[in-house]
């Protein structure tokens, strides 16, 4: 792939193919964290973080162990082992090593393992036979567009305390509605890459 | 309590992902047809009714700080099995729902329902509460599925339901379209139940 | 320390469980899901360049080995027989050929007692959309129906699709290809 191509597999991972808005991965931080800036900030930095490592260690399971052993069919459960793990980890070495860190995303990291975006990125790299450095970049790209996603979507939540909402609307239904709106405006980047 | 209430509950009380907002994922993903829909929310079902009695049959034995691992394996091979099998005998689905198969496994409601419910409740009342809150979810999701096919092209269960003339409604098969479908449905349960209970309250006073 | 070793030692067990049951789950599924791959995946492809057959070509499929790939591990060529009172009169499987932009893939039908092509379907390729992806439409594949099998086909016996030279160059390396394929392996494909 030339500069070029790569400048537009990262544009289309952040924004035409988000994983938020148009794959549907990870919904339920975005509206469970999406109530307020500063939680928006955190988890998204720890998605980053987590979904870039979490996509290159189980780009090197697959292909290191799963697939010489021949044990494709058990990535599901290997993949959710390794991710599970990898968060422990970065919890007690962040814990250890970087306290103001910690003290900033370290409520976020359980909420991570179950976060689909991560699993589902991860299986997104072997479905589409990425390899290693496109599993990198593409696991980062989409970490950036869900954080994208996640603070804007932060932004126009915080401003709902203003808003006169009818009382069945309230909570998460206008949430959703929101949501389907800022999916219709990023469906617009598609224009971007073309076919 | 018994288990018939343990059954109900999840058909409305808790039904996700209304009540329980939990499992959206997979609900906004794959409601594009009734079929598909139903589809996910039975394999959900299969999974959650498993590992909730798995949960339960261990749960004196698995010690508590290990306790979510110890779920997240037994979710993940129950997952692994729905996988193999919806492969072998319903290949179209499995392709149909694709990447949300293996996604059940960080489906919120199965780990949900395992620390809320069964690792503290009896193997029969755990079978009732998965049953209950599986099927309340494939309810949920067919008539996701169902309202999205029919406005967004035109046929249910993928016979036509509007003269030939109509125009599909393309936005709700949709991304965006998902997220309004379930906003709207979501608001419409809140107006039910916000019209129950005031009934309710006017038959007491 | 007892703690310890109790949470190691249960979730090993559970582990051990969970490895066993699905290696078990993996074995009574395994020939299913190898025919509901083929039936979904590669049956559109067999029915497009096979006819007139009363068989289930998926269910009696032939599997060939032909060498080792560069890793060492064996590889197979899966032929689809076309039958007709238990007798195989023409049989379909995947060719490749080097095309513009990576390896097409072709599912090629052979008529052995015509010596002709029954048809070709493109199972697989990377072309460029709008010019060498044509090569998937079937005004191009059906001008191979028909060709003759006994000698080898040139680019000049099909109309190449313009601007798509080196794509058309690749589906005929890949009937080629099927064609020795067939010589080599002619009595196994015909039992």
């Amino acid at each position: 792939m030339s500069f070029g191509d790569y400048m537009l597999f990262i544009i289309g991972a952040i924004l035409v193919n988000n994983i938020l808005l148009a794959k549907f991965l990870g919904n339920c931080p975005f509206l469970g964290v999406s109530r307020r800036m500063d939680t928006a900030t955190g988890m998204s930095m720890a998605v980053i973080f987590v979904l870039t490592m979490a996509g290159m260690i189980t780009w090197l399971v697959q292909y290191y162990i799963l697939v010489p052993l021949d044990i494709e069919y058990l990535q599901t459960i290997a993949f959710i082992l390794v991710i599970a793990a990898l968060v422990q980890l970065v919890e007690i070495v962040m814990a250890k090593s970087l306290p103001a860190l910690y003290r900033a995303l370290g409520i976020f990291l359980p909420l991570i393992t179950t976060n689909c975006a991560v699993l589902g990125v991860a299986i997104i790299n072997i479905q589409a036979e990425y390899d290693f450095f496109d599993t990198l970049l593409f696991s980062f790209s989409s970490a950036v567009g869900y954080s994208l996603a996640l603070i804007l979507f932060a932004g126009i939540r915080e401003r709902f305390a203003m808003a006169r909402i009818p009382k069945v609307f309230q909570g998460t239904a206008i949430g959703l509605v929101t949501a389907g709106f800022m999916a219709l405006a990023f469906s617009g980047f598609a224009g971007l890459v073309g076919h | 309590m018994s288990l018939q209430k343990e059954f109900t509950k999840g058909l409305w009380e808790i039904v996700p992902p209304f009540r329980l907002v939990l499992g959206l994922c997979p609900t906004l993903a794959v409601t594009t047809s009734a079929e598909n829909g139903m589809g996910m929310g039975m394999a959900t079902t299969f999974v959650l009714v498993f590992s909730n009695l798995l949960v339960s049959l261990l749960r004196k034995f698995i010690p508590s700080n290990v306790r979510i691992a110890a779920y997240i394996v037994i979710i993940a091979s129950f997952v692994v099995i729905v996988e193999l099998m919806m492969q072998a005998y319903t290949f179209p689905l499995y392709r149909a729902l694709g990447i949300f198969i293996p996604l059940i496994v960080v489906n919120c409601i199965i780990l949900g329902r395992a620390e809320a419910f069964a690792g503290k409740r009896g193997p029969l009342e755990s079978i009732a509460d998965g049953l209950g809150v599986g099927i309340g979810y494939t309810i949920s999701l067919t008539v996701l599925g169902a309202f999205r096919e029919i406005l967004g092209s035109g046929t249910l269960w993928g016979l036509k339901v509007f003269w030939s003339g109509f125009e599909p409604f393309t936005f709700m098969v949709r991304a965006p379209g998902a997220f309004v479908a379930l906003g709207v449905m979501l608001a419409l349960i809140n107006f039910i139940s916000l019209k129950l209970e005031e009934r309710k309250r006017r038959a007491v006073s | 320390m007892r703690e310890i070793i109790r949470m190691v030692l249960v979730l090993t067990v559970i582990c051990a469980a969970s490895g066993f049951s699905l290696a078990l789950v993996r074995g009574f599924t395994k020939a299913p899901i190898d025919y509901s791959r083929l039936k979904f995946v590669k049956e559109p492809a067999v029915k497009a360049v096979l006819a007139g057959y009363q068989n289930d070509p998926i269910k009696d499929r032939l599997v060939i080995p032909v060498g080792k790939d560069k890793k060492g591990k064996p590889m197979n060529l899966i032929v689809f027989p076309a039958k007709k009172g238990g007798k195989t009169f023409a049989v379909a499987f995947e060719a490749s050929g080097a095309g513009y932009h990576g390896d097409i893939g072709v599912m090629v039908g052979l008529d052995p007692a015509q010596k002709k092509l029954t048809g070709i379907s493109i199972v697989s390729h990377t072309e460029t959309p709008g010019l060498g992806a044509r090569i998937v439409e079937p005004k191009f594949t059906g001008a191979f129906k028909g060709k003759p099998t006994d000698k080898q086909l040139a680019v000049g016996d099909i109309s190449a699709l313009s601007g798509a030279t080196m794509s058309t160059k690749g589906v005929v390396a890949a009937v080629n290809n099927a064609r020795s394929l067939f010589d080599k392996y002619r009595d196994k494909m015909l039992q």
